[in-house]
């Protein structure tokens, strides 16, 4: 029988190529300094639901919080092969993660029944997101984190091959659990999940996304949910770093930069 | 004086460093009123116990039991819910590691605690308790600081606090943790486990050659050993090239690696992800080869080599050995 899949997906700021200060003078995120991006290991995440939809049959059904900013990841989910998108119609901001993971859980609940949940691990601004372990506390399930591949699935249960210091786990989960898939790992193509596919965005452009409010989810004031709040921000001065260009094709250039890193100058 | 728990954590029978520098980031929060006590819990363990309270620890609660040989959340998080409901504490503090990240975070979501992983350090002042994490891009310092009153559960990275001084003549209550597990605690199991021997020694590496994904294949790893070699230095490497399987995870340097500062750093076709950044940005000296002027690697290089590492590495290994 064909399980049932949740993906949670998030749009966040992208961070790699940030130039500029990322703080105003209030010590706010400045939002017009930086691009955002569909969280990769949220991509990672809806892949792996997608391969196993693929192997053995499964509904998708993806799930955001919040309007969209500049990537629609709810609608980039379904041009990748995703059943379904629900959308959680609150603001993010100011939510800290077991306030999002009250919301989100009550939007499962009403999505109905479900055996798999993915999430990604990492956010960029926190390595380490807490939204698979608060969204397995408020759902009652196992959970399995840094998850980089699921290796087996069903019958009513998954192996996940978890990432530790120096190696690998292999960890069994009975459903309903939650998985939260790590750095990209996708065995044979590390760095590219699928694409979205050209015939689904012209079938999905128009497909309707569902809202559920807060109430509808039964949080109705997540903000009473938020346990860690933000007291401060402030920029971190960047490394005055006195750096040299090394002319790779001088022999004596290489030579004299060679001879001043070892006598430690 | 806030009351602390830390987590010991145990991998291969040997206490986590990090787990000890939470032990003396605990004894500075606690102060002189304070109370810092540890839970030491897997299989086989117990011995470790006196080392824990030569490093700073008060008590330590031992959890010995062979449903804890290998590390699952909920047992272990059980545990360390046990601890808490014996020994109230106001901060849990645990290693930044697979494990803390993971076990932290579950404690916190079970008692509706406020959290912060991954971070930088852990302060207490007029009873407020605040964790700092250095993020985006590692451009902004964030202060955490608890919503309500209540548990505090934070993680810490390597180099957060220094390690604690060891003081075997310390005293501190050693007693056994009874654990009352059901079986729904112990429905996740781990089925096998795929993990190195540490076999290098990159912490006290005074200089080290480290390689990311431009190598490009074995044969480009063979020419950083040969520079390695005649550097006399460790080899290094990003979690690409570990993924790739060319080098061990024990050579991994980074978030999920190891966090090293030596002498000299020379990196090898490294782009300079703020993941592996994080684990080498102490380096006294850091040397960058990348054919890509733009690599952000360049940005804390002490050296700029523009080039392809297949020339540039054969090069220097030659000018070592004239
Ligand atoms: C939660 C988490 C934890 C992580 N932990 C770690 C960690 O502990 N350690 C770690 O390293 N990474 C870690 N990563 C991964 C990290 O984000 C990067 O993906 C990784 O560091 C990239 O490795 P790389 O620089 O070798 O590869 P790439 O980013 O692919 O860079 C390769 C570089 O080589 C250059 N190059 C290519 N060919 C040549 C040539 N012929 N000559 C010279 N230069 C060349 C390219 O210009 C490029 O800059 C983690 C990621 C996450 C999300
Ligand atoms: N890179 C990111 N990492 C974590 N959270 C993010 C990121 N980008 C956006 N968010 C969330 O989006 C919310 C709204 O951002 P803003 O309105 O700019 O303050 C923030 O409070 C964050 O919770």
């Amino acid at each position: 029988m064909a399980i049932n899949i949740v993906v949670v997906v998030r749009e966040v700021w992208d961070t790699r190529d940030l130039s500029g200060s990322v703080l105003d003078g209030a010590g706010a995120v400045r939002a017009g300094a930086m691009e955002t991006r569909f969280e990769p290991e949220d991509l990672n995440a809806l892949e792996a639901a997608l391969r196993i939809k693929d192997a053995q049959g499964a509904q998708v059904t993806a799930i955001a919080v919040g309007e969209t900013r500049s990537v629609d990841v709810l609608r980039e989910c379904l041009y990748r092969g995703a059943d379904k998108v629900v959308r959680v119609g609150a603001d993010p901001a100011g939510l800290d993660d077991q306030a999002l993971a009250a919301l989100i859980a009550g939007a499962i609940a009403k999505a109905g029944p479900c055996d798999l949940v993915l999430v990604g691990t990492a956010v960029p601004d926190a390595e380490n997101s807490l939204l698979g372990r608060h969204l397995a506390a408020a759902l009652g399930v196992p959970a399995v984190s840094w998850v980089d591949a699921v290796e087996e699935v069903g019958p009513g249960r998954a192996v996940a091959k978890r990432a530790v210091e120096m190696g690998y786990e292999f960890v069994e989960v009975p459903f309903p659990a939650l998985l939260s898939m790590g750095v990209a790992l996708l065995e044979d193509d590390p760095r590219a999940p699928r694409p979205a596919k050209a015939m689904l965005k012209l079938k999905m452009k128009k497909a309707e996304v569902p809202v559920v409010s807060p109430a509808d989810a039964g949080a109705a004031d997540p903000a009473a949910l938020v346990a860690m709040k933000v007291a401060t921000m402030e920029a971190i001065a960047p490394r005055v770093i006195e750096s040299q260009q090394v002319d790779p094709e001088s022999e004596a250039a290489l030579k004299g930069m060679l001879d001043a890193v070892l006598k430690g100058e | 004086m806030p009351n602390v728990l830390v987590f010991a954590e145990v991998n291969d029978g040997v206490l986590h460093d990090v787990s000890l520098q939470c032990l003396s980031a605990a004894r500075q929060v606690a102060g002189a009123g304070g109370r810092v006590s540890c839970l030491l819990a897997g299989h086989g363990v117990a011995g470790l116990a006196p080392a824990l309270v030569a490093a700073g620890a008060d008590s330590v609660a031992v959890a010995d039991d062979e449903r804890l040989a290998a590390y699952v959340t909920a047992p272990f998080a059980k545990a360390v819910g046990a601890c808490l409901d014996a020994n109230p504490a106001d901060l849990l503090l645990l290693a930044a590691s697979t494990v803390g990240n993971d076990l932290g975070p579950a404690v916190a979501a079970a008692r509706k605690a406020a959290c912060a992983v991954d971070c930088d350090g852990v302060a207490a002042q007029g009873g407020t308790i605040s964790l700092r994490r250095a993020g985006y891009d590692r451009k902004v310092m964030t202060t955490f600081v608890p919503a309500a009153a209540g548990l505090v559960v934070g993680t810490l990275r390597d180099g957060a606090a220094p390690a604690p001084a060891a003081d075997a003549a310390r005293q501190g209550a050693i007693a056994p943790l009874a654990l009352d597990l059901t079986p729904a605690e112990l429905v996740s199991k781990v089925l096998r486990r795929d993990v190195a021997k540490k076999t290098v020694n990159l912490k006290d590496a005074k200089i080290i050659v480290a390689a990311g994904a431009g190598v490009g294949s074995p044969d480009g790893l063979a020419l950083v050993r040969e520079l390695a070699q005649a550097l006399g230095a460790e080899i290094g490497a990003t979690r690409a090239v570990v993924d790739a399987g060319w080098l061990p995870a024990d050579h991994q340097i980074g978030q999920t690696g190891a966090t090293v500062r030596p002498d000299v750093y020379l990196a090898c076709g490294i782009s300079g992800a703020v993941q592996h950044r994080v684990g080498m940005m102490d380096a006294r000296t850091i040397v960058a080869i990348n054919s890509d002027a733009n690599a952000p690697i360049f940005k804390i290089a002490h050296y700029k080599i523009v080039g392809d590492l297949k020339v540039v590495v054969p090069k220097l290994a030659k000018l070592l050995k004239a």
